[in-house]
């Protein structure tokens, strides 16, 4: 597991992202899609593992702000991934304050409202299970360790862009990320689930279809 | 993996205790594949066409209304640490620097502020002076003639004793028992009062410390060396702030026109 001195971490298309962010800044709309499309997967998968089931609404939120402080960004595609973040951060946050005046569904319910249709496929509906299971193990983390994982798999930041989204020293993002990291492998290898029977040697790999 | 997927969904969290797999009989997940996992898993069935339809409408409008153009603040400055961390580790040296310098200046200038303003005044004086009777009174001798004032005591301080008693001037200066020995009374005679201890030790002491041609420290701190030394004929190598004065030998009474004038008015004998 990678500790604080890892070079600056870069996703695929950054390079990729760092041009189309510096186009639509220049007022290239069809550019200004690329980086959407680009940045939307990891900022949902965040914000899942914030606030759940809300978090096509906070998106949204933070597009709007994203698109309209477009101007002040300054930085190449691995920063424009940190700054969204932040600005996604922040919806979430907003959002969970004013959610604590109304009742939340149970974890439970919504996960049962989440499960694939049957006009599904196959695949889909193993996906969408796969991202429920894997939500539900991130969510049940504590809540700085939750972050520090999802800003790190799913987001793709690095230590410090980590610390500077979450506002903590990059000693104790990187401490709760090799926690969370540590504590959802043994869930996961040692088997987290069930009332029912275990067995006793996980699946190594994931992911394996049956 | 179906069975495990097919209650993914369903069944209710539970905590694993940290020993569970102690026995090590359990596969763990391989740090890598569980995080690219995770990645995967979590970043999954994020396509929503609206979604980025009202996107791009929202970067469209902002666009045309001239948000764009709006500063970046430090919030939105994302630009790669490396550079960041450079300039500001240049910059952070830089301003530490001054701001010691300055703390440092403040402090010394503080210790004369011990003295009375009159002292001061005399002493800004002096260094008018001082620069006008520079090339005169460098020159020639070097030698620095006692002041008439306040000098004449039984046996002059020697210059060790004058600065180690300023070393312990701070420290004693509140105890009144102690400044009336004789040996501290000495040193009072020669600041030429008890208030004006502090600047005078200063003076000493930087005198001491700093290096020739400090002169441009006022004209005080060219003196205190050569009085402090004067009655040690071979401590004139040591004479700070009087470059080429070490023929001093012939001042056996300590002129003490270096720190506070008003008690020896020597403006004369201001000595670069």
């Amino acid at each position: 597991m990678g500790h604080g001195g890892e070079p600056r971490r870069t996703q695929a298309y950054d390079g990729e992202l760092g041009a189309a962010v510096a186009r639509a800044q220049d007022g290239d709309e069809a550019a200004f899609a690329v980086a959407y499309r680009l940045v939307q997967p990891g900022l949902l998968g965040y914000l899942r593992g914030l606030v759940g089931d809300d978090a096509e609404d906070v998106a949204s939120d933070a597009w709007l702000e994203i698109a309209r402080d477009l101007g002040r960004f300054k930085g190449d595609g691995a920063g424009f991934r940190g700054w969204t973040a932040t600005i996604a951060r922040h919806r979430a946050l907003d959002h969970l304050r004013r959610q604590r005046v109304r009742p939340r569904a149970s974890a439970l319910e919504q996960d049962v409202l989440d499960l694939p249709g049957p006009q599904s496929t196959h695949d889909q509906a193993l996906e969408s299970l796969s991202t429920e299971y894997a939500l539900e193990l991130v969510r049940g983390l504590p809540r700085d360790q939750a972050e520090a994982v999802l800003l790190r798999v799913v987001v793709g930041l690095d230590g410090p862009a980590s610390a500077r989204v979450l506002g903590k020293r990059p000693g104790a993002v990187r401490t709760a990320a090799y926690r969370g990291l540590k504590r959802l492998a043994r869930q996961l290898g040692g088997g987290a689930e069930t009332d029912q029977g275990v067995t006793e040697d996980g699946p190594s790999t994931l992911g394996e279809s049956t | 993996m179906g069975e495990r997927q097919s209650d993914g969904g369903l069944h209710s969290r539970r905590r694993v205790h940290p020993d569970d797999s102690a026995d090590g009989s359990r596969a763990t997940i391989e740090p890598a594949g569980l995080e690219e996992y995770l990645g995967a898993a979590l970043r999954a069935g994020a396509v929503d066409p609206a979604a980025e339809q009202r996107a791009t409408d929202a970067f469209r409008v902002a666009r045309d209304a001239g948000s764009h153009r709006a500063r970046t603040r430090r919030r939105d400055d994302w630009r790669p640490r490396e550079h960041r961390h450079m300039w500001r580790s240049v910059k952070t040296t830089a301003a530490m620097l001054v701001a010691g310098l300055t703390l440092g200046g403040v402090a010394v200038a503080a210790i004369g502020s011990v003295g009375s303003s009159d002292g001061r005044d005399d002493r800004h004086r002096q260094d008018a002076s001082a620069g006008a009777t520079d090339g005169a009174s460098r020159g020639p001798s070097g030698k620095l003639s006692p002041s008439s004032g306040t000098g004449t005591h039984d046996r002059p301080d020697t210059a060790k004793d004058t600065l180690a008693h300023c070393r312990a001037y701070e420290s004693v200066k509140g105890s009144g028992k102690a400044l009336e020995s004789t040996a501290w009374q000495r040193l009072v005679t020669a600041a030429g009062g008890e208030a004006n201890v502090g600047a005078y030790c200063a003076e000493q002491l930087a005198a001491q410390s700093h290096e020739p041609g400090n002169s441009g420290n006022s004209g005080n701190t060219a003196n205190p060396g050569n009085t402090a030394k004067s009655d040690k004929p071979k401590a004139n190598t040591g004479n700070t702030g009087n470059a080429g004065n070490s023929g001093n030998t012939g001042n056996t009474a300590k002129p003490t026109n270096v720190a506070k004038p008003d008690a020896s008015p020597n403006p004369g004998t201001k000595k670069k």
